[in-house]
């Protein structure tokens, strides 16, 4: 008993601040999603979100775009984890640097660096217009292609990772064996590699979208005002109109979606550490 | 190097490797790149090389105000979360409270539910309960973030240190506090000191909860430069990015020399 109680002293503050700081302001949130003008309970705020053709257009968009970034996030992030993982430790030590590097450094920042390269005579138009691909100089700016290339880079590092994490456990010898019987490199790894890394990819990918839905830093950013997405519906309801029981009713909805997709995720994560 | 890849592979591998990697370092360049350009617009390859935008934060009153706020917040959220973070961690490690490994989840859950989430329920119920937000509701709201990330580093220290030691330390007549002092958390130090500029790192550089959470009075470095993205970006905006991106390889060189960065990768 006293050692429950040691433990509990030792794990009390944490779960104090856990209880107070993230579990209640959840509960006022749903709290607040179902609380009419004048007290009592109401759906309103959830049926004019899901009635609007506005707010329904704004939900495909962060859905349709999120689902493009974390294919896009998988599709490159395979390969990459796989050759960090296949070479040696001093040079995968700095591939984990560099890759770590962009992951730890500020959203807002990187996405300033996104709208200088995108911006109208940035890098990237101007390359594309001197290289004869477009015909005049433009601006990337305010385009979806402008919140894909920007959320990639954000979440691209996440991915890579947690492949990684999982790559680097496939027992080598498989892929010698594959080989020895006559495989070829790439046929090694669409049939073994892949399926044994398959864990790391679904689970990179699954936080990669949860992630994508729920950001607006740089959608808003590199998106402008005509492109809103979900989470930039939530932080305009919250701090510009003043609506909160609306926004706490969008971020109810936004939160059962990334539960839908966190459930499988956290199977997944906890199955390859335990 | 890559030995398994075929030869005629290998110089595409090495090609997409370089691809990829310019890519998600190119928008850290361009900041930096900028903020060293003589040009006053913004201007990348940049022009000329000068360091006066850096000189021009520590003339501008909001840039200094909100790096003071930042530095503020980061250091008492690293203390706070350390500590707490290290109590934490050592309960679930020793796991001996009755559904502790759900409240191990409770714990990580803030790791991945989008602080969009939180941010906007802390801003309600601090509202709805405290008052008007304030420095202490900042506060709190970075350490349920950081909190995670302590307790992951200890955790992944702990894992490795020998169970015996305390057993010998209580057979010797340590106790109880003698044994955490000097036994349990002498052999969490580096998870805890890499955990710390984590936590450091993660304050500083957060802007969700910074966002929701801020008043005229109350801006953070990041959200200082949000504003300015906003409104209109100028070459001080990129000296200022450049100085918390100089922070950040700071900090990833000493979580490295504490835990090893690849250990915080799990690989």
């Amino acid at each position: 008993m006293r050692d429950r109680f040691e433990d509990l002293t030792l794990a009390g503050p944490g779960l104090l601040l856990i209880a107070l700081a993230f579990l209640l302001p959840l509960f006022e949130m749903f709290r607040l999603s179902i609380v009419g003008p004048g007290g009592g309970f109401t759906a309103e705020h959830f049926v004019r979100f899901l009635t609007d053709p506005y707010y329904l257009g704004v939900v495909w968009r962060t859905i349709s775009l999120s689902l493009l970034i974390t294919a896009i996030c998988a599709i490159v992030g395979f390969p990459l984890a796989y050759v960090m993982s296949r070479v040696g430790p001093r040079l995968r030590l700095w591939l984990i640097v560099l890759i770590i590097l962009p992951l730890m450094t500020s959203v807002v920042v990187r996405t300033f660096g996104w709208m200088v390269l995108l911006g109208r005579g940035g890098l990237v138009p101007f390359t594309l217009w001197k290289m004869g691909f477009v015909g005049r100089n433009f601006t990337l700016m305010h385009t979806e292609a402008a919140i894909v290339i920007g959320m990639v880079q954000v979440l691209l590092p996440f991915t890579t990772l947690s492949i990684l994490g999982v790559v680097m456990k496939i027992d080598r010898r498989l892929e010698e064996a594959s080989r020895t019987m006559g495989a070829s490199f790439l046929a090694t790894l669409r049939t073994v590699v892949l399926p044994l890394a398959m864990p790391g990819i679904v689970a990179g990918s699954l936080l990669a979208f949860t992630l994508s839905v729920s950001s607006f830093i740089t959608p808003s950013l590199l998106g402008g005002v005509r492109l809103p997405v979900v989470a930039g519906s939530i932080y305009d309801a919250a701090t510009k109109t003043l609506e909160w029981n609306f926004a706490a009713a969008q971020s109810v909805i936004l939160l059962v979606g990334v539960l839908v997709v966190l459930v499988p995720y956290m199977k997944l994560s906890g199955r390859r550490n335990g | 190097m890559v030995k398994n890849i075929p030869a005629g592979l290998r110089i595409f591998t090495w090609a997409f490797v370089a691809l990829v990697l310019i890519f998600v370092l190119a928008p850290l360049i361009v900041v930096a790149g900028v903020s060293v350009s003589e040009s006053q617009f913004i201007a990348f390859p940049p022009t000329g090389f000068s360091l006066r935008w850096f000189a021009a934060i520590f003339e501008s009153d909001s840039y200094v105000r909100a790096l003071l706020t930042s530095l503020k917040l980061a250091v008492l959220v690293t203390v706070g979360a350390t500590v707490v973070g290290a109590g934490a961690a050592i309960a679930i490690h020793r796991g001996r409270l009755p559904g502790m490994g759900l409240l191990a989840g409770l714990f990580l859950s803030p790791l991945i539910l989008p602080s969009i989430i939180f941010a906007i329920g802390l801003l309600m119920l601090w509202s709805a309960t405290v008052g008007p937000v304030s420095f202490w509701a900042l506060w709190i709201g970075h350490m349920v973030i950081a909190l995670p990330y302590v307790i992951r580093t200890t955790l992944a220290v702990l894992s490795e240190s020998d169970p015996f030691l305390e057993e010998a330390a209580r057979t010797m007549g340590a106790a109880r506090w003698q044994r955490i002092v000097y036994v349990v958390l002498p052999q969490c130090a580096p998870g805890l000191a890499a955990g710390a500029f984590f936590a450091f790192n993660i304050s500083f550089d957060e802007a969700v909860v910074a966002l929701f959470l801020r008043t005229p009075d109350l801006v953070t470095l990041p959200i200082q430069i949000y504003n300015q993205l906003e409104f209109s970006p100028d070459p001080v905006v990129a000296a200022v990015s450049t100085l918390m991106m100089g922070m950040t390889v700071l900090l990833i060189a000493i979580i490295d020399r504490f835990l090893g960065i690849q250990r915080f990768v799990g690989t």
